[in-house]
């Protein structure tokens, strides 16, 4: 891809195409093709070995991909990676760190090497709640989360254009992740595009806007959460006051994917009206309706490669 | 400014024991003079040596006749090839190349500095610089043991002291190809472990070369292949100068190294 030295016209921060990465034989990423916006947060998600590390080293020049291109903020990253990393948080693995550094010196060490004052590094430190006295201590001090605070802190200081975080929150407690994510959520707005890949899929639900899937190092999805859970057929549990009615099958876009003591559970689309008036019917003591989440689209591309995509959601409801 | 901040973390980095290191040169070079004194200066030692079986001196690597032409200068030459002494400077050099890429590497630390805006030129610079900086200190550590064992014990036999520019440039130069070539097998591998038992085999095995080929003739034709053959302190301390091949040998290997070393680590993938 041609270096353009801006972010291209459609306000893409990172853009790449066919981006492919072989070690011999074996395909860790393959012919993998993205646009992201700036000023949105995006997940980047897939178990593990599926690929997501491999494609964020590309992206931040560590490793060189055997075939395609990948621009971010308008450098290809492999000839120009200098030029992208002066505007890109990276998040270093918490093990990473110099154990022999206090915290403050590892701060300041890596505010040096960027070249740029740390001016959010106040802000972060506070959502992170790592205090003024740990940071003094020596890094072998450390807890590992007091380590991933520190590494969140060295990559977010500078306030980069993008940030690029592998498993951001790996380690902190839910009251810290909450924090973070409410600082992403803050910096997103401010117009800084967040990259991140994430196992906890309840935190990308509630952080990104748009995800992509990886699988067997192909992307299998890339859109927005609220497309993506649209696909997906949301659960219905209803229970009747009496024998369950014949004819709820017959209802359009309604399946039944559970029956048990007087109680169904339905599979629906996402127009509920129908299934609504057909209840308004019956004598129903019960109702409740469960959206799709993050985590069954997540699963059922990785527990299932039969099931229509029109179909997927029900599957790995419990019954 | 950012490759000199480079250079100061790394050195910084494993400070301890590469100051041991330094210590442990400088107090043994220290002692050759001590000895030397207690054993009745330059001319005391040539009776010493000449008590010695012809075998015995040839696996000491003492010639009578070297001792008797090179008087002090000569003796405290031998602390110079003393497997100690090249024990010392092998192992702070190839802990130091090994630790500065490979294990950096093998830990992840050295995303610290790619992930910003820092060339792998830069990154790699640094850790020639270090090597620069480390040779120089533990060839200078050497000569100031020596000088100041002199100046105490002041044992009995010439020395001149100018000789020992020379005596320094030549433990540099053997502590430059050490690190350069080890440096080249650094940057080629992501566990300082591998780099370490490599470039130990490597010299070990050089040594071996160099030291039999003095007392087996089979091994001669060999002998240029070694390291260790190219380094002459003894030359150096009693002549003040350092042959021209030796010099080129010593400085080529080095800075082989550290270009190959160079041209594999701005290409290669660094799984950090």
């Amino acid at each position: 891809m041609v270096d353009t030295g801006h972010a291209s016209s459609d306000n893409s921060v990172i853009v790449t195409k066919g981006l492919t990465k072989r070690y011999g034989d074996v395909r860790a990423l393959s012919d993998v093709t993205l646009s992201i916006s700036r000023g949105v947060i995006f997940g980047f998600l897939g178990p593990n070995g599926a690929g997501k590390t491999t494609a964020i080293r590309i992206l931040m020049g560590f490793l060189r991909a055997s075939a395609g291109s990948a621009n971010v903020l308008g450098h290809d990253v492999w000839s120009n990676g200098v030029a992208v990393r002066r505007n890109v948080g990276y998040l270093v693995t918490a093990d990473a760190l110099y154990p022999d550094m206090a915290g403050s010196a590892q701060l300041d060490f890596a505010a040096r090497l960027s070249g740029r004052s740390p001016r959010l590094r106040e802000r972060v430190r506070e959502a992170v709640e790592l205090d003024e006295a740990s940071l003094q201590r020596r890094l072998g001090t450390y807890s590992k989360g007091m380590r991933q605070k520190l590494a969140i802190i060295a990559a977010l200081q500078h306030d980069p254009e993008l940030l690029i975080l592998d498993e951001p929150t790996d380690g902190l407690d839910p009251l810290i992740q909450r924090n973070f994510e409410a600082l992403l959520r803050e910096l997103r707005d401010r117009g800084t595009t967040v990259f991140m890949s994430s196992h906890d899929l309840a935190e990308v639900e509630r952080t990104c806007e748009r995800v992509a899937v990886v699988r067997r190092g192909g992307l299998v999805a890339n859109e927005t959460v609220a497309d993506l859970k649209r696909r997906y057929h949301q659960v219905a549990t209803v229970r009747f006051a009496g024998d369950v009615p014949s004819g709820l099958t017959a209802i359009p876009d309604v399946q039944l994917v559970g029956r048990e003591d007087g109680v169904v559970h339905l599979s629906l689309g996402q127009d509920v009206n129908a299934l609504l008036r057909f209840l308004a019917t019956t004598d129903v003591r019960d109702f409740s309706l469960q959206p799709p989440r993050l985590q069954d689209v997540f699963m059922d591309f990785y527990d299932t490669d039969d099931i229509p995509a029109d179909r997927r959601g029900a599957k790995e409801r419990p019954l | 400014m950012t490759v000199a901040l480079l250079v100061g973390r790394l050195l910084r980095r494993g400070v301890g024991g590469t100051l041991a290191l330094v210590a442990g040169i400088l107090v043994f070079q220290l002692l050759e003079p001590l000895i030397a004194d207690s054993m009745g200066g330059a001319q005391g030692l040539q009776s010493l040596v000449e008590t010695l079986p012809p075998g015995m001196q040839a696996i000491a690597r003492l010639d009578p006749q070297f001792v008797a032409l090179s008087g002090l200068a000569g003796f405290l030459s031998f602390g110079y090839t003393h497997p100690l002494y090249l024990v010392l400077i092998s192992s702070a050099m190839v802990g130091f190349a090994a630790r500065s890429l490979a294990g950096e590497i093998d830990r992840g630390t050295i995303a610290v500095a790619l992930a910003r805006p820092i060339s792998r030129r830069s990154i790699y610079a640094a850790r020639v610089a270090g090597l620069v900086a480390l040779s120089a200190a533990l060839s200078l550590a050497g000569t100031a043991g020596t000088l100041i064992g002199v100046l105490v014990a002041r044992p009995e036999g010439e020395l001149t002291y100018a000789h020992l520019v020379q005596l320094t440039m030549t433990a540099a130069l053997l502590a430059w190809a050490i690190g350069g070539l080890t440096l080249w097998a650094s940057a080629g591998s992501s566990t300082s472990g591998r780099v370490v038992g490599m470039a130990t085999a490597v010299l070990v095995i050089s040594y071996f070369v160099d030291y039999f080929a003095d007392v087996w003739s089979v091994l001669e034709p060999l002998a240029p292949y070694s390291l260790f053959n190219y380094f002459d302190p003894a030359h150096a301390l009693v002549n003040g100068a350092i042959r021209p091949l030796d010099a080129a040998v010593l400085s080529l290997s080095g800075l082989i190294g550290v270009v190959a070393g160079a041209l594999i680590f701005d290409r290669r993938d660094l799984p950090v």
